[in-house]
């Protein structure tokens, strides 16, 4: 860690017991009025108590400016938490660092970290193992597929919320400067990681999406299975492929809401089992 | 369903919420023990049968695959439809299809449970206020351990007991059935996750032609005989080419911004 210098007012044990703190109680208050302005203020309370412990009225001050609004995505968001305690290390050792500065430096970077966050940890990563693990466990019931998700999952997440919330303390504002100057490193990034996301959701979608044609041409003693002498030839699984298609047509470019189309499913399929195509 | 098996699901329907600390936050909870993957395997343990608890597990989770809440804004509850939908479906001699069908109705039903806590707990944001404004660092704290208790009330209450008094009117329904309604069903819930992995691709597709990524991972799977394991160390190196051959004086670049930046220590100028 960088902070080791002699003039630090919190401790390595103290950064690290804020750590933890965030990391189990970042979400745990949310309602829609703060959002997770409350447990903020939970997770940085006894680092303002340390800091501000011969000055009652700012500690008051500090414990007020840190219960506002507040959202970003939890677990990205980990190195704002870390830049806050920074800047209020600063201030408490008498540096220029204003009240509005720490309260606009957070605002400023809930919205982009919510933004990536949500894209990419939850959107992308998330799903890519989630798919990796339904791939294991879908036929067969094996366990070891939720298994290998929860190891995999909860181990990156937390080593990365502990690596940023150390980093966004060590580096404090410049922790932000860094993650957006590098604008072509988080845009390759980003990029690779929905590439790959794609091909691995799609082969996944393969297996689970299913739709089999039942109904059978009969014609004197010929018989032809729609399914098996049509559709597999074409290739197997083409039709849930079709389907699927047109459901993200409809839902992303002609802006069906899910209800919408859930109920649409809904009434294709009872329609198809009613005329026995399906 | 025993009343036993019915309390120990409410329990982990409550730790899989989101408003819950205590295993490793948002991570451990909301995103891992409350996917439905992870549910399904939870509930199989609970009612003696690991099989069919994960594939309907596996199941419902292909249907919530796409589902990020950005702000607090949920489209579904997933938390009802893994922590009720699996457990009803599976009490009720039911299989993977029947969980998905009952999960859809039941996600829609359980936003307003998640709409009423997430409006009710600004009560606790309140009381940190009051804290804030006496000085008080321990009524701040009170007030975050407090927020927990709603939560743990109506998640964990209402999952219990919707799937102990819910049992025998699934067994019922299941039971009765004719074979058509059966049927429908299967089919229906097999389609239904064509939903999941369009919004996922909704969000996912930067650009338009990103698509044949799509098929080019389902053709892959659907024709040949690869795990999706494989498939995924083959989609590494295909993004990993693409982006590598996208521009490498981009990627010089980058480190020497990341020294730079770490050798002014504290300054707070701008």
């Amino acid at each position: 860690m960088k902070n080791k210098n002699e003039n630090s007012l919190l401790t390595k044990k103290d950064i690290d017991k804020a750590a933890w703190s965030y990391i189990f109680f970042a979400q745990a208050t949310q309602n829609f009025e703060r959002m997770m302005g409350l447990a903020f203020c939970h997770v940085v309370e006894p680092i303002l108590k340390k800091l501000y412990k011969d000055n009652p009225e700012e500690y008051k001050r500090a414990l007020q400016r840190h219960m506002q609004y507040y959202n970003t995505e939890p677990q990205l968001g980990a190195l704002i938490p870390g830049i806050t305690i920074a800047m209020e290390e600063a201030r408490a050792k008498g540096e220029d660092v204003s009240e509005e500065l720490i309260v606009n430096t957070k605002n400023a970077l809930m919205g982009p970290f919510a933004g990536i966050g949500d894209s990419m940890v939850v959107g992308t990563y998330s799903p890519i193992l989630l798919s990796i693990a339904m791939s294991m466990c879908m036929n067969d019931g094996n366990p070891v597929g939720p298994l290998f998700f929860c190891v995999v999952w909860l181990v990156t997440i937390v080593a990365m919320q502990w690596y940023l919330f150390h980093k966004g303390y060590s580096m404090g504002i410049d922790a932000a400067n860094l993650f957006f100057k590098n604008k072509s490193l988080a845009d390759k990034i980003t990029t690779g990681l929905t590439m790959m996301g794609l091909i691995v959701i799609g082969g996944v979608a393969s297996t689970t999406v299913s739709a089999k044609i039942a109904y059978q041409f009969v014609s004197g003693d010929m018989v032809i299975g729609i399914q098996e002498q049509i559709f597999d030839k074409i290739m197997p699984g083409v039709l849930p492929l079709i389907l699927t298609l047109v459901v993200w047509y409809l839902l992303d470019k002609k802006k069906w809401s899910a209800t919408k189309i859930i109920l649409a499913i809904v009434v294709f399929s009872a329609v198809m089992v009613a005329l026995g195509i399906m | 369903m025993t009343l036993f098996q019915a309390i120990l699901i409410g329990l982990f329907a409550y730790l899989g919420s989101k408003r819950t600390p205590w295993f490793f936050g948002v991570a451990g909870g909301w995103n891992m023990i409350g996917r439905p993957l992870v549910a399904g395997l939870i509930i199989g343990i609970i009612l003696g049968d690991v099989r069919s608890g994960v594939i309907a597990g596996a199941m419902v989770q292909a249907l919530f695959i796409g589902q990020i809440t950005p702000g607090g804004a949920m489209p579904a509850d997933v938390n009802w439809a893994a922590y009720i939908g699996i457990p009803l479906a599976l009490a009720a001699g039911g299989t993977g299809e029947q969980a998905v069908a009952l999960a859809v109705p039941l996600s829609m039903l359980g936003l307003g449970l998640f709409n009423f806590i997430m409006t009710i707990n600004a009560y606790f944001a309140h009381m940190g206020d009051k804290a804030a404004a006496k000085g008080d660092g321990a009524g701040i704290h009170k007030a975050t351990y407090l927020a927990a208790v709603p939560s743990f009330i109506l998640r964990g209450g209402s999952a219990m007991l919707i799937c102990y008094l819910g049992t025998p009117l699934a067994e019922f329904l299941i039971n009765s059935m004719p074979e058509i309604v059966l049927h429908f069903f299967e089919v229906a819930g097999k389609l239904l996750p064509a939903l999941g992995f369009a919004m996922l691709l909704k969000q996912s597709l930067a650009k338009q032609w990103m698509i044949v990524l799509f098929l080019l991972g389902w053709v892959m799977i659907g024709a040949t005989s690869m795990s999706v394991t494989a498939l995924a160390v083959f989609a590494t190196a295909v993004a990993l080419v693409f982006v590598m051959a996208q521009g490498e004086t981009k990627v010089v670049a980058a480190p020497a911004a990341n020294t730079s930046a770490e050798e002014e220590d504290d300054c707070y100028e701008e």
